[in-house]
C-alpha cells in the first residue's frame, strides 16, 4: 500500500519565468505538479522542457493541461480533475506597457482570471482543502505613497496592468475573509533571471549588450533610464511563494531585497561584466552611452516611455524576514553576472551559427 | 443642442438624470439592454423623449456603436450590476459589467471621441471598512465585496485614462442615494414597501425578496443586520452633481453624500412612523440576509463638491422616506384594486 499521498500543486503560468522555477522547486520537494498552458501557435515551453515527462512514462509527477485563465470552464475542469492542495496563480498578461494597448485582455486574464480560480475553489467545495497563492506585484504601489513600501502602504496603481492586479489582490482578500479560503497575496517586487522574457528591461539589457559585445547588434534603445527598481532573483522569490502557503494562517507578504538601483545602474553593471566601458553623455531623451571606440551603443527611445511612469519602487521585506524567516540569497551583482553569462552564451551560439552561413533567430519586440 | 449618452438609462439614476438633461435642453440618448427597456423601468415614462440604443456593457462593439450613433458631447456611465450583496453570487458578471464595461467605454471614447466628457459612477462601497471617518477623495479604498472591488477597478482605470491620455473623465464617489424609483430589492425600498404593507394590512406580499420569499411574510419584513448605518441621500439631488462635474474646467473625483448617518433601525422607525405603525412589531433580522462581509460605516465628507460644484442636498432623509412610503402605498393600492 502507498504511504502518504503526494501533495498536488497546480501552477497557472507554468511556462513563465516564475512558473518554471516554482515547478522545479515543488518537484524537488516531492509534489505532483500540474501546470496549465495556453494553446499557442509556436512552442513556448523552453523554460520547462527540462522538466517535461513523456505521457507514455509511468509515475509522472509533472503534468501539463491545456487551459486558459479567460476560459472558466477549462479552469473548473482542470481543478476538478486535479483536486490540488495548492494553487499558484502566476499566469498573467504581465507586461506593463502592453497593458495600455490591451487593457481589456489584461483585465480579463489578470483580474477576472484570479476571480475565476477562486470561484472554482468555492463552487467545487474545495474551500477547506485548496490553498491559493495570488501573484501580486509591486506595481500596485505605482506612484509611491511612502518609501520603502510595505504591506500597509496604500496602493496607487498607474497602469491597466497594475489596476487589474489590484482587483485580484482585493478579491483574494475578500474570498479569504468571506469564505475562509487559505488565500495569500505575495506582493513581489521585480524579480529577474536568465529566464526573464526578452521584452523586460533587465533581460533586454543583458541580451543586447552581449550581442553588441560580439558585433551582432549596434545599439540598444531604452525608455526611462532613471526608473529605480528593487531587483531580486526569481529563483529566490518562488521559494517564498511556497513558504507563504505553509503557514498556520494565510497572510499577505511583501517580497523584496530592500535595495534599489536605476536602469542606468543595471546597464553599467551588465556592461562592466562584459568588459564594455560606457561613457554617458547628454540628458533626458538625448542621453546616449558610448563605448571606448566612440560608438553609440545606448540611446533613449521615447517609444518605450510609459503613458504614466512608475519612477521608483523599493520594498521593505521585514515582515517576510520575521514571519517566514525568508531572506533573498542572490545579490544584485550576482544576478547581473548570471544573466549576462547566459545571454553571452546564447549570443556566442548565434555568432557561430551565423559564421557558418546559417540563419539565426532574431526575436524582436 | 448638446447631446448626452447615458448608460444604465433604465435605472433610478439614469431616469432622473435624463429628466434633468432634457430640462436643460439636451438631446438625450440612452444605452439599455433590450430586455430591460422592454420591461417596465424607471425611464419608461420618458419613451418618445429620449432615444434608446440597444447594447450591453459586456460587449465593446455595442458601446462603440452607441457612441458612433449618439455622437455625444457628454457620456454618463451609470450602467452596472448595482447590488453589492448580490455580487457575492454574481462576482464574475459584476466585474465584467462594472469593471471591464467601464474600460470598454473609456477605450471607445479614446479612439472615437476623445473630446467627449465622461462621468463615471464610482461608489462609496469602495471605502468598505475604511480606517477613517468621514471619507473624502483622499481616503484609501478598502473594498469588502466583489461589487466594491470592481468599482475600485473602474475608478482607478478612469484615473489612468485621465492622466495618461488627457481625457475628461470625472468620477462621482456617490454615497447611497435612494428614491421612490429604487427597485424593490434595494434595502430602503424594501423598508418603504414593508411600511406600506403594514399600513394596508397586507401580511403576505405579492413581491418577493432575493431569497425568493415574499418581502413581507406572515406580517413580518425580513432584513439583514439592523445596526448597519449609511449616509443616505435623495437620488434626484445626486444626478445634479453628476452634471455639474462635467461643467468644470478640468475633470476630477468628487465625493457626493449628505454627511448624515442613519442606521437601518432609524430608517425602519421613520418609515413605519409615516403610517402610524411601530416598526418593532413588523421587522425581523434574518441571518440569511446578512452579507458574508459587511461594509463598515461610511459617511461622506463632500466638502470638495460643496465648494467647487456648489452642490448641496435639498431633500432631507425624513422627506425622502416619506416620499418612498407614500409612493409604495399608491402602488400597492393600485395593484390590490386591480386584483379585486
Amino acid at each position: 500500500m502507498k504511504g502518504k499521498q503526494l501533495k498536488k500543486a497546480l501552477i497557472t503560468g507554468v511556462t513563465g519565468q516564475d512558473g518554471a522555477y516554482l515547478a522545479e522547486l515543488l518537484l524537488e520537494k516531492g509534489y505532483e505538479v500540474h501546470g496549465i498552458k495556453r494553446r499557442t501557435s509556436l512552442f513556448n515551453t523552453d523554460r520547462i522542457d527540462h522538466l517535461y515527462q513523456d505521457p507514455h512514462e509511468t509515475g509522472r509527477r509533472f503534468i501539463l493541461h491545456h487551459g486558459d485563465l479567460t476560459d472558466s470552464s477549462s479552469l473548473i475542469r482542470i481543478i476538478q480533475q486535479v483536486q490540488p492542495d495548492e494553487i499558484y496563480n502566476l499566469a498573467a498578461q504581465s507586461h506593463v506597457a502592453v497593458s495600455f494597448e490591451e487593457p481589456e485582455y489584461t483585465a480579463n486574464s489578470d483580474a477576472l482570471g484570479a476571480l475565476r480560480l477562486l470561484e472554482a475553489i468555492r463552487i467545487l467545495g474545495l474551500e477547506k482543502k485548496t490553498r491559493f497563492y495570488q501573484a501580486s506585484t509591486s506595481e500596485l504601489y505605482g506612484l509611491v505613497q511612502e518609501i520603502p513600501q510595505k504591506e500597509t502602504t496604500p496602493f496607487y496603481p498607474r497602469s491597466p496592468y497594475a489596476v487589474a492586479k489590484l482587483y485580484a489582490y482585493w478579491i483574494t482578500v475578500n474570498y479569504r475573509e468571506a469564505y475562509g479560503i487559505y488565500a495569500c497575496n505575495g506582493i513581489l517586487f521585480n524579480h529577474e533571471s536568465p529566464n526573464r522574457g526578452e521584452t523586460f528591461v533587465t533581460r533586454k539589457i543583458t541580451r543586447a549588450l552581449a550581442r553588441i559585445k560580439l558585433g551582432l547588434q549596434d545599439c540598444l534603445f531604452l525608455g526611462n533610464l532613471d526608473s529605480k527598481r528593487d531587483w531580486g532573483h526569481a529563483k529566490d522569490y518562488v521559494e517564498m511563494q511556497w513558504l507563504m502557503l505553509q503557514q498556520e494562517t494565510p497572510e499577505d507578504f511583501v517580497i523584496a531585497t530592500g535595495v534599489q538601483y536605476s536602469v542606468r545602474d543595471f546597464v553599467n553593471a551588465a556592461a562592466k561584466e562584459l568588459g564594455i566601458s560606457i561613457r554617458w553623455e547628454g540628458l533626458g531623451v538625448d542621453e546616449k552611452g558610448y563605448d571606448a571606440n566612440n560608438n553609440c551603443i545606448i540611446a533613449v527611445d521615447p517609444r518605450y516611455f510609459r503613458p504614466a511612469e512608475v519612477e521608483t519602487l523599493l520594498g521593505d521585506p521585514s515582515k517576510a524576514k520575521q514571519k517566514l524567516g525568508w531572506t533573498p540569497r542572490t545579490t544584485f551583482g550576482e544576478l547581473v553576472t548570471e544573466m549576462v553569462r547566459e545571454d553571452l552564451k546564447a549570443a556566442e551560439r548565434d555568432e557561430l551559427v551565423k559564421k557558418h552561413g546559417y540563419k539565426t533567430m532574431d526575436y524582436r519586440e | 443642442m448638446k447631446r448626452a449618452l447615458i448608460t444604465g438609462i433604465t435605472g433610478q439614476d439614469g431616469s432622473f438624470l435624463a429628466e434633468w438633461l432634457l430640462e436643460k435642453g439636451y438631446r438625450v440618448f440612452g444605452l439599455a439592454r433590450r430586455e430591460s427597456w422592454y420591461r417596465p423601468n424607471s425611464a419608461s415614462h420618458l419613451a418618445g423623449r429620449i432615444e434608446v440604443l440597444f447594447g450591453d456593457m459586456s460587449e465593446g462593439v455595442d458601446i462603440a456603436s452607441a457612441i458612433q450613433d449618439a455622437k455625444p458631447d457628454e457620456i454618463y456611465n451609470l450602467a452596472s450590476q448595482s447590488r453589492p450583496g448580490e455580487s457575492w453570487a454574481r462576482a464574475p458578471e459584476t466585474l465584467q459589467v462594472n469593471g471591464l464595461g467601464a474600460i470598454r467605454l473609456f477605450e471607445a471614447v479614446r479612439h472615437n471621441c476623445p473630446a467627449c466628457r465622461v462621468y463615471h459612477a464610482s461608489s462609496s462601497e469602495m471605502f468598505g471598512q475604511a480606517a477613517v471617518s468621514p471619507q473624502n477623495e483622499q481616503t484609501p479604498f478598502n473594498p469588502v465585496n466583489p461589487y466594491a472591488a470592481a468599482k475600485v477597478y473602474a475608478h482607478q482605470m478612469a484615473k489612468i485614462y485621465r492622466e495618461s491620455y488627457g481625457l475628461y473623465i470625472a468620477t462621482g464617489i456617490l454615497f447611497n442615494h435612494e428614491s421612490e424609483r429604487r427597485p424593490l430589492h434595494f434595502l430602503t425600498q424594501k423598508v418603504a414597501y414593508g411600511a406600506a404593507c403594514a399600513a394596508l394590512g397586507i401580511s403576505d406580499s405579492l413581491d418577493i425578496n432575493e431569497m425568493g420569499r415574499p418581502i413581507v411574510q406572515h406580517g413580518k419584513l425580513a432584513l439583514g443586520n439592523l445596526e448597519i448605518a449609511r449616509d443616505w441621500g435623495y437620488a434626484r439631488d445626486f444626478v445634479r452633481a453628476m452634471w455639474l462635474m462635467l461643467q468644470q474646467e478640468s475633470a476630477g473625483d468628487f465625493v457626493i453624500g449628505t454627511g448624515e448617518l442613519h442606521t437601518l433601525r432609524d430608517l425602519c422607525e421613520i418609515a413605519y412612523r409615516c403610517v402610524d405603525k411601530d416598526w418593532r412589531e413588523s421587522v425581523l433580522s434574518d441571518p440569511a440576509l446578512v452579507r458574508p462581509l459587511e461594509s463598515g460605516q461610511t459617511l461622506a465628507d463632500a466638502s470638495k463638491a460643496r465648494k467647487q460644484l456648489e452642490w448641496r442636498p435639498t431633500v432631507s432623509f425624513e422627506e425622502m422616506v416619506k416620499k418612498m412610503v407614500s409612493e409604495q402605498m399608491v402602488r400597492l393600492k393600485n395593484v390590490t384594486n386591480h386584483l379585486n
